[in-house]
C-alpha cells in the first residue's frame, strides 16, 4: 500500500530541514537575530509536517511508525528536533539550537534511501505492545544522545580558551551531560530492559548476543564510561566530549547495523 | 634468608590484594573494566559470532581465520576472558557499593536521593549479572528448534510432560501476508491432559518452568496445495509452445487439448536420493531443493513416475517423455504446516526482572530527582570532596 499525504508531508519536512540547515549556516556567519528567527520558524514548520507525516502513517498502517528503517529514521528526526526545541530559548546556546534541523536532515536523507511502503499487516513477531514501548523509548533516548552529540562536537571544535563564535565550553559540557542524563536512563530502560523482557516472551531468552543487542550494549557501555569519566578529576572536557561523539556514532551504526549484520532484529 | 622469603611470600600478595581491592572500588578501575568489556563486545560484533570455522578462514584468511577460531574469539561471549571480565565487573560493583553504603550512612541532607539511586543502580547491576549466572548454571536451552506438525507429540526435555500439537496453522490476510502463526497444544502429564493452550508468537506456553516459544511456522515439507508447471508438448512435427498449468496435489489433471495427464504424487521440500536403497527422502525441512514426483500418463496408460526438480540447472529428468516438464513454482501447504518451537528454561529471569525494576528506579533517582539533577548537573568535579564519587 502506498501512502500519499504522509509522503507529501515527509518531503515538506525534508525540505524545511534542509532550508533550516542552510539558514543556520547563514546565521553562523552573520549572527543576525532575524536569520535565527527565520530558522526557528522553518524548523518549526518542518517539525509540524514531520509530526503530521508520522500521525498519518500511524493512521494508515494501524500501528506505530517504527516498523522499518524509513519509519524509524523519520521518527528519529522528529525526536531530535523536539530535543533541540526544548532548549531553544536557553541563553548562550543560540548557535547550537540553530543547527537543530541539521542532524534531523541527515536522518531524513537516510530515511529517504529506504523503502517507504506502508504495510498494514505487522509480521507476527512485532505484534506486541512491547513494540511501542521498546522502540519509542529507544528513539527518544537516541534523540537525547543526538543533542549531546552536537554539543560535544561544538565543544571539540572550540579550543581551550573558548572559541569566539561557539558557546561557552562549560555550558556545552553541561548540556551534553544533561542530555545524556535524560538519554541514558531511557536507553537502559527502553532499549535494553524492555527489549529483554520482550525477547523473553517472543524468543524464550532475554538476551541472545544478537548483533543489535550487542551493539546496543556497547553504546550503553560507552555512555556508562562517559558518566564515570566525567565524574573524575582526570576526565577532561575533550575526553568526555569525544566519548559522547563516539557513543552517538555507535548508536547510528546500531540503528543501521541490522541491515548489514543480520540477526534477529532485521525487519527491513 | 628463608625467613625473608616467607615474609615476602605473605606480604607481597597481601599488598597486591589490597591494591587490587582499592583499584576495584576506584573510578579508574570501573572505567577500565567497562572499556575492556566494550572493546571485547565490539570485537565480537565485528568478527561475527558462532560461524563455522571455514567462514572465518574464507573471510579473514588462513592464519587470522584459524586464530580467531582457536582463540575463542568466534565465541567471545562465552570465552573465559569475557566471563572473567564480567566477574571482575561484578566484584568492582560490590566493592564500590560497600563504599557508597559507608558514605551514605555518614551523610545527611541534600543529594541523598541521588546517592541512594546511585547505590541502587550499582547493586541492581550485580543482581542482573547474578540472574544471568543462575540461568547459565541451572537453565537450559534446547540447541536446535523442534518442528512438529498437527497430530504429533513430543516429550519435553527436563519438563516432565508431553505436548501434543492439535493444530498448527498460519493465517494470512486477504493480500496474502502472514498475519499470525498459532499452535493449539495439549499438555499431558502422567498420562492425563492437564492443559490446553494456544501458542502464538509473543504468547509462549510455560509449564513446569519450561517454556515453548514459537516464532516461526514452516509450510509442510512433504505436501503442497498446487504445483505450477511449464509444459512443452512434443509432437512429430516438433515442439508446441511452452504453456503453464496449475496442477492440484494428488489429483489427476489432463493437459487441455492433449491426451497427456499429470498427477503429483509426492513432494519433497529438500530432495535427496539414496542410490543403494533407491529411495528419495528429505535432507531438511526447509524448501531448499524442492522436487515433485509426477505420474505421466498418455491416453489413459501410465508412461512413468518421474521426479521433477525446481532447480533445472542441475537436474534434467524428462528424457523419453512425450513432453518436457518444468517445475516453476508451487503453493505451499500451510494447513499441514510445521510449527517451530524453541525450548528453554530460564530460572534466572525473575532475578533479572527484579534487577531491571531496581535499576530503573535507581536511574530515575540518580538522574531525574531534583537533588539528583542538582548533584549531577552541577559543573564537573573541581575539588576532591565536592564531586559525586563513583
Amino acid at each position: 500500500m502506498q501512502g500519499g499525504t504522509d509522503m507529501l508531508l515527509f518531503w515538506v519536512a525534508f525540505w524545511c530541514y534542509l532550508a533550516a540547515t542552510l539558514g543556520a549556516s547563514v546565521y553562523a556567519g552573520t549572527r543576525k537575530d532575524g536569520v535565527r528567527a527565520a530558522v526557528f520558524y522553518v524548523t518549526l514548520l518542518g517539525f509540524a509536517s514531520n509530526t503530521g507525516a508520522l500521525i498519518m502513517r500511524s493512521v494508515l498502517s494501524g500501528h506505530p511508525p517504527v516498523t522499518n528503517l524509513f519509519e524509524y529514521l523519520s521518527f528519529f528526526a522528529w525526536a531530535i528536533v523536539l530535543g533541540f526545541l526544548l532548549i531553544w530559548r536557553r541563553k548562550g546556546l543560540e548557535i547550537l539550537t540553530a543547527f537543530a534541523a541539521t542532524i534531523a536532515f541527515a536522518m531524513m536523507v537516510m530515511a529517504s534511501m529506504f523503502p517507504s511502503d506502508i504495510s498494514r499487516q505487522l509480521i507476527p513477531a512485532l505484534q506486541s505492545y512491547w513494540l511501542w514501548i521498546h522502540v519509542s523509548m529507544a528513539i527518544l533516548a537516541e534523540a537525547a544522545f543526538a543533542v549531546a552529540f552536537v554539543a560535544s562536537l561544538m565543544c571539540l571544535m572550540g579550543d581551550k580558551r573558548g572559541h569566539r563564535r561557539l558557546p561557552d565550553r562549560n555550558l556545552l559540557d553541561s548540556i551534553t551531560y544533561r542530555a545524556i542524563g535524560i538519554g541514558f536512563p531511557l536507553f537502559t530502560v527502553g532499549a535494553l530492559f524492555a527489549g529483554a523482557v520482550w525477547a523473553q516472551r517472543a524468543w524464550g531468552t532475554p538476551w541472545s548476543w544478537d548483533p543489535k543487542e550487542t551493539s546496543s550494549l556497547i553504546v550503553w557501555l560507552v555512555y556508562a564510561i562517559y558518566l564515570h569519566v566525567r565524574r573524575t578529576r582526570k576526565g577532561s572536557i575533550a575526553l568526555t566530549s569525544g566519548l559522547s561523539v563516539l557513543g552517538f556514532t555507535l548508536a547510528i551504526l546500531t540503528i543501521l547495523g541490522s541491515k548489514f549484520l543480520g540477526g534477529l532484529h532485521s525487519y527491513g | 634468608m628463608t625467613l625473608w622469603l616467607v615474609v615476602a611470600a605473605v606480604l607481597v600478595p597481601a599488598v597486591f590484594l589490597k591494591r587490587f581491592r582499592r583499584w576495584l572500588s576506584s573510578m579508574t578501575g570501573a572505567v577500565w573494566i567497562l572499556v575492556v568489556l566494550a572493546v571485547m563486545s565490539l570485537l565480537g560484533v565485528a568478527i561475527g559470532q558462532s560461524l563455522p570455522p571455514d567462514a572465518y578462514t574464507s573471510r579473514y584468511g588462513q592464519v587470522l581465520g584459524s586464530f580467531i577460531y582457536r582463540s575463542g574469539l568466534s565465541e567471545i561471549f562465552t570465552s573465559w576472558y569475557f566471563l572473567l571480565s564480567a566477574a571482575v565487573l561484578a566484584a568492582s560493583l560490590v566493592a564500590c557499593s560497600f563504599g557508597r553504603l559507608r558514605r551514605l550512612a555518614n551523610e545527611r541532607g541534600r543529594g541523598r536521593a541521588s546517592r541512594v539511586g546511585s547505590l541502587l543502580l550499582h547493586v541492581s547491576m550485580v543482581v542482573i549479572l547474578a540472574g544471568g549466572v543462575v540461568t547459565a548454571v541451572f537453565g537450559f536451552r534446547y540447541a536446535a528448534p523442534v518442528y512438529l506438525s498437527a497430530g504429533e507429540e513430543m516429550e519435553v526435555p527436563e519438563g516432565g510432560f508431553t505436548v501434543r500439537v492439535n493444530a498448527a496453522s498460519t493465517e494470512f490476510t486477504d493480500e496474502g501476508v502472514v498475519s499470525e502463526y498459532f499452535s493449539d497444544v495439549v499438555v499431558i502429564e502422567d498420562g492425563e491432559e492437564v492443559l490446553s493452550w494456544r501458542i502464538e508468537v509473543n504468547r509462549p506456553l510455560i509449564y513446569n518452568g519450561v517454556g515453548l516459544y514459537q516464532n516461526e511456522m514452516l509450510p509442510s515439507a512433504t505436501s503442497v496445495r498446487e504445483v505450477l508447471f511449464g509444459i512443452v508438448i512434443l509432437t512429430e512435427d516438433g515442439e508446441l509452445p511452452l504453456r503453464t498449468i496449475d496442477v492440484p496435489f494428488n489429483e489427476e489433471f489432463e493437459v487441455p487439448g492433449t491426451d497427456i495427464s499429470l498427477k503429483v504424487l509426492e513432494f519433497l521440500a529438500d530432495f535427496t536420493y539414496d542410490i543403494e536403497s533407491g529411495t528419495a527422502s528429505l535432507v531438511s525441512l526447509s524448501h531448499r531443493n524442492p522436487a515433485v514426483l509426477v505420474r505421466i500418463s498418455e491416453a489413459g496408460s501410465v508412461i512413468d513416475d518421474r521426479w521433477i526438480f525446481a532447480d533445472v540447472q542441475t537436474h534434467r529428468s524428462d528424457a523419453g517423455l512425450p513432453c518436457r516438464i518444468f517445475l516453476f513454482s508451487y503453493l505451499p501447504d500451510y494447513e499441514r504446516g510445521l510449527t517451530r518451537f524453541e525450548l528453554s528454561r530460564q530460572p534466572g529471569t525473575p532475578l533479572l526482572f527484579i534487577g531491571f525494576a531496581a535499576m530503573s528506579l535507581g536511574l530515575c533517582l540518580t538522574f531525574w530527582t531534583r537533588t539528583g539533577r542538582k548533584g549531577a548537573g552541577a559543573p564537573r568535579a573541581r575539588s576532591k570532596t565536592g564531586s559525586d564519587p563513583a
